[in-house]
């Protein structure tokens, strides 16, 4: 149990988060990371797709996605964090943001070919439910990948971390995709070389 | 927001359909408006182009 649990305190943490979050963020989640997870989706080439990103705080991953489709569907629960991605992205550009939480989801059932979610999973307060709405809105067969943190192997950090957010290996990851309905749970450590395995990235698809 | 969205939003606490009032346009966008849940009633604001469809236990100012 975290301290983020507590919904009223995540807002606020976010709202100092989200002014040096970017600058944070590279040590944690860079560039290459972003591309070795992207080439993990398989984007559907034969019609445009489909795309939500989860969790898009200041745009990072957003981005990304948009190297591979036109039009990517964000929402968030900061309107803080919003805000830069508003300045790097357009509130009106390829991206249609909205605000929102992750645990219940404002949007219809099949209806996402691929959910991206990166660097949010650590802030959820109940992730099983977070994931069973993922796979609500997807489409059968769709695509889920969420990137989040490795649980620390050195004592005093994993108890520094536990103190602040969620975080899981992959034995957790695989129990809480599972546990939400998810198949073909598959997770792959990523991270600089300097730690190359501080990120945990599972990809899983919705039942047909 | 394009009006288009309406298709696939829902309302986040029982997902039933959303309809539009009192919008306001720019050009194909709806700057401004209110999101209403055609089975609880609850009303989602559309500020600045973009619809918050926090649910409202997570708005701000209110108590956690």
């Amino acid at each position: 149990m975290g301290i983020l649990e507590n919904k009223a305190r995540a807002r606020l943490f976010y709202k100092y988060l989200s002014t040096v979050y970017d600058q944070v963020n590279p040590f944690i989640w860079n560039e290459e990371m972003r591309t070795e997870a992207l080439s993990l989706l398989e984007f559907p080439a034969d019609e445009e797709p489909m795309v939500l990103d989860v969790g898009c705080g200041t745009g990072f991953g957003t981005e990304g996605l948009l190297e591979h489709v036109d039009t990517v569907y964000a929402l968030d629960q900061s309107e803080h964090q919003l805000e830069k991605a508003y300045a790097k992205l357009g509130k009106r550009g390829p991206v249609r943001f909205h605000r929102g939480d992750a645990e219940r989801l404002p949007f219809a059932t099949n209806t996402f070919d691929i959910i991206w979610s990166s660097g949010s999973i650590e802030y959820w307060p109940d992730p099983v439910r977070a994931l069973r709405e993922f796979r609500r809105v997807l489409v059968p067969g769709g695509q889920v990948l969420v990137v989040g943190p490795n649980t620390p192997e050195n004592l005093v950090a994993k108890t520094l971390a536990d103190a602040m957010m969620l975080f899981y290996d992959e034995y957790e990851a695989d129990r809480m995709f599972k546990t939400a309905g998810f198949e073909e749970v598959k997770h792959k450590f990523m991270g600089p070389n300097y730690d190359p395995d501080i990120a945990i990235t599972t990809i899983a698809r919705a039942p047909e | 927001m394009n009006e288009s969205l309406l298709e696939i939003l829902r309302c986040p606490l029982d997902k039933a359909e959303l309809t539009l009032e009192d919008a306001e346009y720019d050009g194909d966008e709806i700057v401004s408006g209110t999101l209403v849940c055609t089975e609880c009633g609850e009303r989602y604001p559309i500020e600045d182009g973009i619809p918050n469809l926090l649910p409202p236990d997570m708005r701000e100012g209110t108590p956690a």
